[in-house]
């Protein structure tokens, strides 16, 4: 039974609504406040990046348990494949902020030179590879890539992220079979977005569940709510743990909301976090109040940087 | 013996000798479609390097940027150059992607595809691909021409700076006429072109023809008639490097003589051959003391029977540098 039409069906979870842990041994080992600190400095980047207006921007606000997820569990050797929504991804991998907001305001300063796609993040040192122009070629480039790792040895994984748009595209079903053929340590994140009113024709979703689909084609598959941060980081920390090990391709699906369409408190994974660590007494409006203005300080200087230093 | 096998001997020297080197394409575990990689299907050190691919469209081309951009010079061995249309998405994309990354990368990746009428089948496989192929940005086209070259140009094209200088990738298209041409002469399999694919084969002061692929042997049969039967001399460009052009270089050319002809196989319009005659129009133009003529395919499609039709013949050319050189 659905509670509302904003729960998505079939997922794995491991923070409920309220959020209490389903399974309290899962998160040994993860600092929670600090964890909770990469969802508050995502959803500040969004935000200062909206007040920004730059041209073609689209908000990821909702899709915070995905780019930290990824950016949180990816070793250093691992590369990851990013879609024009994943900014965030760059912040908790360490790239500089400066240079973060260099590449998002498209600078000739940037590494990419100015020359990304709008809202995408390119940077060689911190192994993330800009969008493509092409609809979904970024998912056949990464099944590659990820083959080239497996030739030269075991040990390092690609993670490709996109958004549910693409699973109609020849492209998805070419690469899901590409990186089948060749036993690629390859995980593919998709974000599917939830449609609480039912999806519209341009949804072109086929069946429910992407990670069904995925399944189907004989590949690990999970699908998980991205309100459930936790939950997201443990399978795709799980699909990374798989490409490590050399166990072959996988695909995590995470059922995002999109928050600009105003849900429910719970489906905002920053607010279920929130609701945990309020649980064990380790949340506090001062942290709140603190932590956000940390990181909106350091971007603000950062973005002022960018632009000097692209001035210079 | 046809030139496909030394070129499946020498596919297999250049996996041995660099091991970033590997080999994707439809069978090329069991040989491919024209045999190329059976030499190194035979070899048990080389067959962890041949990745034999489901069919896909733009799917292969994508996974061979993604292999390239992980380290790897992958060799992509097509069935036809129509492979290359049919992933013209990725295609795009590879030729891209250096570009914008802000040169943090390179996509050090070979494509081999026959390309243009000899196999007699007709359709896809008459058809003369680098139109589309050189109109896009940042991808190499080279097309080979006489069939005692095609091992240096596979060994010349397979050969990328190294890593601190990305480079985009590369095309090698083999005309199909000339793969299976009788190879009268024996190969050295470790040398490349000893020049650059674009190059005078033939000098002459009378004229100049320019020529590639399948139309390059009628061209020099079409010069040497000219010379036999007229003594006229007349330079022979092979234009062997299709994208990007060296402008300077064929611009010189054609001052030299100031009557020109171009001889190429596939439909007159809107391809190499008209962009080479529009650059020579734009740069030449008080040099020349004819109008540039080009001779070409006749068509844009054809069936089986009809494919004597694609690529221009000896008699044709010939007539158009006698044209030339008396008008």
């Amino acid at each position: 039974m659905q509670a509302t039409p904003w729960e998505p069906e079939g997922v794995e979870s491991l923070l409920d609504s309220n959020g209490a842990l389903v399974d309290p041994s899962a998160i040994s080992g993860i600092d929670l406040r600090g964890y909770y600190k990469k969802l508050v400095a995502a959803r500040v980047l969004d935000v200062k990046l909206r007040r920004l207006e730059l041209p073609m921007w689209a908000s990821a606000a909702g899709e915070e348990a995905v780019s930290v997820a990824i950016g949180d569990t990816l070793g250093a050797d691992d590369w990851v494949f990013v879609g024009n929504r994943d900014a965030a991804i760059g912040l908790v991998r360490g790239v500089p902020l400066s240079e973060l907001a260099a590449e998002l305001l498209r600078l000739p300063s940037a590494p990419s030179r100015g020359r990304t796609l709008p809202g995408s993040i390119s940077s060689a040192a911190h192994k993330i590879m800009g969008a493509s122009e092409a609809l979904g070629l970024s998912l056949g480039l990464a099944a590659g890539h990820a083959h080239g790792h497996a030739l030269f040895g075991r040990g390092r994984a690609t993670v490709v992220v996109f958004g549910e748009g693409l699973t109609t595209t020849g492209m998805f079903h070419e690469s899901i079979s590409m990186a089948m053929a060749h036993d690629t340590p390859l995980v593919f994140v998709c974000k599917s977005q939830i449609w609480p009113e039912g999806a519209p024709p341009e949804a072109g979703l086929l069946g429910d569940s992407v990670a069904e689909r995925a399944r189907a084609a004989g590949m690990w598959s999970r699908r998980c709510d991205g309100a459930d941060p936790l939950g997201v980081r443990r399978s795709i920390a799980a699909a990374v743990h798989r490409a490590h090990e050399g166990a072959g391709p996988s695909l995590v699906e995470v059922v995002v909301t999109p928050i600009t369409r105003d849900p429910p408190a719970e489906r905002d994974p920053i607010e279920r976090m929130r609701r945990l660590l309020d649980g064990r007494g380790e949340w506090t409006q001062t942290f709140q109040d603190v932590t956000e203005a940390e990181i909106n300080g350091q971007l603000d200087r950062a973005f002022d940087e960018a632009v000097d230093g692209g001035r210079a | 013996m046809s030139a496909l096998q030394p070129l499946a001997k020498l596919v297999a020297a250049l996996l041995r000798e660099d091991d970033r080197r590997c080999l994707l394409g439809e069978d090329v575990r069991s040989g491919g479609m024209l045999g190329l990689s059976r030499v190194a299907a035979e070899d048990d050190q080389l067959r962890a390097r041949l990745l034999g691919s489901p069919l896909t469209g733009a799917g292969l081309i994508a996974h061979t940027g993604g292999l390239a951009l992980a380290g790897l010079r992958p060799i992509v061995l097509l069935p036809s150059a129509a492979a290359l249309l049919e992933g013209l998405p990725a295609l795009r994309e590879l030729g891209r992607l250096g570009w914008r990354s802000g040169d943090q990368h390179g996509v050090p990746a070979l494509f081999v595809a026959p390309d243009g009428p000899g196999f007699g089948i007709g359709g896809d496989a008459a058809e003369s691909a680098e139109p589309t192929l050189t109109a896009i940005p940042g991808v190499q086209v080279w097309c080979a021409g006489r069939s005692e070259d095609l091992c240096g140009y596979l060994r010349s094209a397979a050969e990328f700076p190294s890593a601190d200088q990305p480079s985009g990738p590369r095309v090698l298209l083999l005309p199909r006429s000339v793969i299976v041409r009788d190879l009268m002469t024996n190969v050295d399999l470790d040398a490349g072109l000893s020049r650059a694919p674009t190059a005078v084969l033939r000098e002459g002061d009378r004229a100049t023809v320019f020529a590639w692929g399948s139309a390059l042997a009628p061209a020099l049969a079409a010069a040497d008639a000219c010379a036999k039967q007229s003594g006229i001399q007349v330079n022979v460009v092979e234009l062997g490097c299709l994208a990007p052009l060296d402008e300077g270089l064929l611009v010189k050319l054609a001052n030299a003589t100031g009557k020109l002809v171009i001889a190429h196989a596939g439909p007159r319009r809107g391809g190499v051959g008209a962009e080479l005659a529009a650059l020579l129009a734009d740069h030449s133009i008080l040099h020349l003391d004819a109008p540039i003529i080009r001779v070409t395919g006749e068509a844009d499609l054809l069936a089986g029977h009809e494919e004597h039709l694609a690529s221009p013949t000896a008699a044709a050319i010939a007539a158009a540098i006698t044209k030339v050189v008396h008008y």
